[in-house]
């Protein structure tokens, strides 16, 4: 995925599809650029929202323009509000996340020895002796 | 003189297989052979010649091999037994039951050539694939021990020489301590690993927490496949790209590791394949993959 600035824009007001969404999620965890405009995006809405309501003196806008806000934007608000959990979420789990476990090769190597002894061909032809093998136990 | 004649002709018809040695046989004679030796190492690989000096002592079927540099490391081993030690510490330790299936014979041994090693009367085989000269291997005449062993890669060119350069054929007094604790037990796997893959069949399947391991023969190199839920781990690795995939190998004397990341995990192949048979084998296996980020997220945090 390239630049995903329209995309980002879509995903706060909850427009994506959820097969949009995993594939912007995937891009934010790789692509610092997107998800620090991302970051910088829900920053803005978040200010804008926290903003004071004013009441304004009746007469101040003409009634027309003093509509109630549609449900719909409320709708898009809410998208966003989950969707910043989910990242974070995401995001904490991408940090908390352990390293793989893993497992020595020197181990295997003890189990190969052993089923080699039980070849016919076992004997001074075939017999390991490992040298790589880390000591530090 | 008619008599004379059929049996000139009989033996004269007689398949060239006829008059061939049967390999498992020597090498059996060999395993069960008593003595001492003194044995040089040397494997030319694609990462330079590794080599290595070990002292070996066989009694009964167990094996007790010791290598003097660089780190002094033994091994004993023997009837499905295997401790790695080092200054009479155990390192690590499998012991295993099998079933004792055989693999198919692959190669054939020609009649033989008596020759002198080492001051002992020894017989000099030729062990071929069809017209391939696959090993040359020396035998001692009186206890079945093989003195000598060099393997080809298909080129003709010496992959490894194992050779004794002392020879004591007093038997030793070898105690070989089995350790209870990592019996592992064959059992029915569920695996997708093959049945056979480049003319090495699958002898037996074994089953961990987490780890399925499979030992695969051709009658006399071999190597096992192991399949894991974790990353295996291999240090001083080269990485090398075969048919466009990543693995990461590493060449001990006599010995090569294949590891690599797969999907659902990570798999290894330890065996003593010549290098021309490296891409043949692997092409048959799982090939390298890696975990979405969402997998190694979910693996990382439920296991």
């Amino acid at each position: 995925m390239r630049h995903a600035g329209d995309t980002i824009s879509a995903y706060l007001d909850g427009e994506l599809r959820p097969e949009e969404v995993h594939r912007l999620l995937e891009h934010l965890a790789s692509c610092g650029r997107c998800s620090a405009e991302m970051t910088a995006l829900q920053g803005v809405r978040s200010s804008v929202r926290s903003l004071p309501m004013i009441e304004l003196p009746r007469g101040t806008l003409p009634e027309a323009e003093v509509t109630p806000i549609p449900l719909r934007r409320n709708r898009g608000f809410i998208a966003a509000v989950a969707a910043a959990v989910v990242a974070a979420v995401i995001g904490i789990a991408a940090l908390v996340t352990p390293p793989p476990e893993s497992i020595s090769v020197e181990d295997l190597n003890s189990r190969f020895g052993a089923r080699l002894s039980l070849d016919p061909a076992f004997g001074p032809a075939k017999v390991l002796v490992p040298e790589t093998v880390e000591l530090q136990r | 003189m008619r008599r004379l004649i059929l049996v000139t002709v009989a033996v004269l018809m007689m398949p060239a297989t006829a008059m061939a040695t049967d390999l498992e046989e020597l090498l059996a004679q060999g395993k069960e052979a008593n003595y001492s030796a003194e044995q040089i190492i040397t494997c030319s690989t694609p990462e330079g010649v590794k080599d290595s000096v070990v002292r070996i002592r066989q009694s009964d079927g167990d094996l007790h091999a010791a290598a003097s540099v660089p780190s002094d490391l033994e091994v004993t081993s023997g009837s499905g037994g295997w401790t790695l030690s080092q200054a009479g510490s155990v390192i690590t330790s499998t012991s295993l039951d099998a079933s004792g299936i055989e693999a198919e014979p692959r190669y054939e041994l020609d009649e033989g050539t008596p020759a002198a090693f080492l001051g002992r009367r020894v017989t000099l085989y030729e062990m071929r694939d069809g017209d391939l000269l696959r090993a040359r291997l020396i035998f001692d005449t009186q206890l079945g021990a093989v003195m000598k062993a060099v393997t080809y890669s298909a080129d003709g060119t010496v992959y490894c020489e194992r050779r004794f350069i002392t020879f004591d054929p007093t038997p030793p007094v070898l105690t070989f301590v089995r350790h209870a604790d990592d019996i592992i037990d064959e059992e029915p796997v569920d695996s997708d690993l093959p049945e056979e893959i480049a003319g090495f069949h699958r002898l037996d399947e074994y089953a961990e927490d987490g780890l399925i391991f499979a030992y695969y023969s051709d009658g006399f190199f071999s190597f096992a496949v192991f399949e894991t839920d974790v990353v295996v781990e291999l240090s001083d690795a080269a990485r090398i790209i075969i048919d466009d995939d990543e693995y990461r190998r590493a060449f001990d004397p006599g010995q090569v590791t294949f590891v690599w990341e797969t999907e659902s995990g990570g798999m290894a192949l330890i065996g003593d394949l010549p290098p021309d048979m490296h891409q043949e084998v692997l092409a048959g296996l799982p090939p390298p993959g890696r975990a979405s980020w969402w997998g190694r997220i979910w693996r990382g945090l439920f296991g």
